[in-house]
């Protein structure tokens, strides 16, 4: 792969990255989220990372914040701490870093969200809340270190709750009740939030959609739900009423089963479309536009919350839509600065102000 | 690479806390540099602090062996305020701030199930016993701002319920001194929920 590359993309609008599969159209990507996330959306492997052979990984990117040019740089180890740094000074926090270069990522992975398990949907909404809510934010990391205490105590307790393990498990359940109530609070207050974009993002979609002939209306509605035509996204909390007495009423079966069998951490985000429920009952057209519509919920949220639209990464997002999903996709896009990559045609009718060849940016390693 | 003690000291300097593998190997080379009388004064040190300290049979701060620690032994302080606090370093913490004129007791460490550290590993059950036979009025709970510091706070409220006692937490805040726009966004945010009134 690369041994050094730079790109110059447009200063605003849709820089189109192009080249055969392999090139480094998604490393390009990888590399300018890896600045603001310190955390590929690819691999958590650091070796797959860095180029094999090299040690380290240095990143660059001279940005333009308000007309005053910010420099943000990171270097990453193939073991060891990553090292970031904006305008020479170093950061330790991610929150800063994600303040100095805020980015959306769209990726053939995001079809996880919709298809996957709970997990990859509770993910959706904490990386958004990290972002939005820095009280959201403590309460999950809190929520995080409590859950890993609790399942601690309750596999130490053997099966048995005795009157010590239960003095104990009082007040790990007084810490877990209140940070999980402030983030099943925080992540229902976005999901309301983000209804309304994922409305409008996935209808415009899904009718360019319906026109290109993909989609799918022959699925029957599920139960549990009333049939209507839209999106409905609901929070789905894993307990009713307080946590607290929730937790105290599924003591003994936390103490039995050694784990904590309620709490914000079984929670889903139901995604709902006409009625069915859309990780089973939807056609991979449907699935593939929604995860499209959630991402670019988050985006434009955060957009309106900030002020400012973060940078947009588009990985091989057309490959997985048609012609005319696509020329939606793009035109939902808010304005702002964006990198796509593509193996294919850009389709026709999806406006760019810059387009690169990936193989003419960088030296590369002799194979 | 090297043999013999050379090579011994660097692997048990290397195991201290906060020494990596080349600062063990510079002060085992300053140990070699240095006069025997040095080197047999920081030797002896060493064997005195395992040999002569002890626990303080009622605080459980570090004390010379068989003997109260100084704070117990001092009496000025005033028994009726104790001071829970996680660690022997908190107490010079504290100490530090000379506000403090009462006692301490030192718990030997936090709830921490992760590590296996339960209510049986900490000296809870001497604190309890301590608040009824010194006539202890205020409890004052100075575990760390942290998870598992909150978690043996409010496990200490708990146990010390029933008895008549006033519990107090140390209030979480700004450095003093400090700037408003250095401040991190958690601590600002404690502070903001912690505010006061201010009366002209």
């Amino acid at each position: 792969m690369f041994v050094e590359a730079a790109l110059e993309p447009a200063s605003a609008g849709t820089t189109v990255i192009e080249g055969p599969n392999g090139a480094g159209k998604t490393t390009v990507l990888e590399a300018v989220a890896f600045l603001g996330t310190q955390r590929s959306f690819r691999t958590t492997d650091r070796e797959a990372i860095v180029r094999a052979g090299a040690t380290s990984a240095v990143i660059r990117a001279e940005l333009a914040r308000d007309g005053t040019p910010v420099l943000v740089e990171a270097e990453l180890p193939t073991s060891g701490r990553v090292r970031s740094q904006v305008n020479r000074q170093p950061v330790r926090d991610r929150r800063d870093l994600s303040r100095a270069v805020p980015v959306t990522v769209f990726s053939p992975d995001d079809l996880a969200v919709v298809r996957g398990a709970p997990g990859n949907r509770r993910d959706l909404l904490d990386d958004t809340l990290r972002i939005l809510d820095v009280r959201a934010g403590l309460a999950l990391d809190q929520l995080d270190r409590v859950l890993r205490q609790r399942a601690a105590l309750l596999r130490q307790a053997g099966g048995r709750l005795a009157p010590e393990v239960a003095t104990t498990l009082d007040v790990w359940d007084e810490r877990l009740a209140t940070v999980g109530a402030t983030v099943a609070e925080a992540r229902t207050e976005l999901v309301t939030a983000l209804a309304p974009f994922v409305v409008t993002g996935y209808s415009s979609l899904a009718q360019e959609g319906v026109a290109a002939g993909s989609s799918l209306t022959s699925t029957p509605a599920g139960p549990g739900g009333p049939a209507g035509s839209g999106v409905v996204l609901t929070y789905r909390s894993s307990w009713t009423g307080d946590l607290a007495s929730a937790l105290a009423s599924r003591r003994d079966e936390d103490v039995r089963r050694g784990v904590t069998t309620t709490g914000p951490h079984r929670d889903d985000l139901e995604v709902r479309l006409a009625g069915r429920d859309t990780r089973t009952q939807a056609s991979q057209g449907e699935q593939r536009s929604l995860a499209l519509a959630l991402r670019l919920a988050v985006h434009r949220l955060v957009t309106e919350r900030l002020g400012a639209p973060p940078l947009l990464l588009l990985d091989d997002v057309f490959s997985e839509l048609d012609p005319g999903r696509s020329r939606a996709l793009v035109a939902a896009l808010p304005q702002g600065q964006a990198l796509l990559t593509t193996a294919g045609p850009v389709p026709a009718g999806v406006a760019f102000a810059a387009r690169v060849d990936v193989r003419t940016i960088g030296r590369r390693a002799a194979p | 690479m090297y043999t013999g003690p050379l090579r011994a000291l660097i692997d048990e300097l290397g195991r201290l806390p906060g020494i990596g593998p080349k600062s063990a190997q510079r002060i085992a080379f300053h140990v070699l540099k240095i006069p025997g009388e040095d080197a047999g004064r920081l030797a002896a040190a060493i064997l005195a602090v395992k040999e002569r300290t002890t626990l303080c049979s009622r605080c459980f701060n570090v004390a010379e062996a068989g003997e109260l620690c100084d704070v117990c032994s001092d009496e000025r302080r005033d028994p009726t305020v104790l001071c829970v606090v996680e660690d022997p370093r908190d107490i010079v913490a504290v100490e530090r701030t000379q506000q403090f004129r009462g006692r301490y007791h030192v718990l030997q460490g936090a709830l921490n199930p992760l590590e296996g550290v339960g209510p049986d590993q900490l000296r809870v059950r001497e604190l309890l016993e301590r608040v009824g036979a010194e006539g202890a009025k205020e409890v004052i709970l100075c575990t760390n701002p942290n998870l598992e510091g909150e978690a043996t706070a409010m496990y200490l409220a708990r146990m010390l319920g029933p008895l008549e006692v006033t519990v107090t937490r140390i209030a979480s805040g700004l450095p003093v001194g400090g700037d408003l726009e250095y401040a991190d966004e958690l601590t600002l945010g404690r502070a903001l929920e912690g505010r006061r009134q201010v009366t002209a």
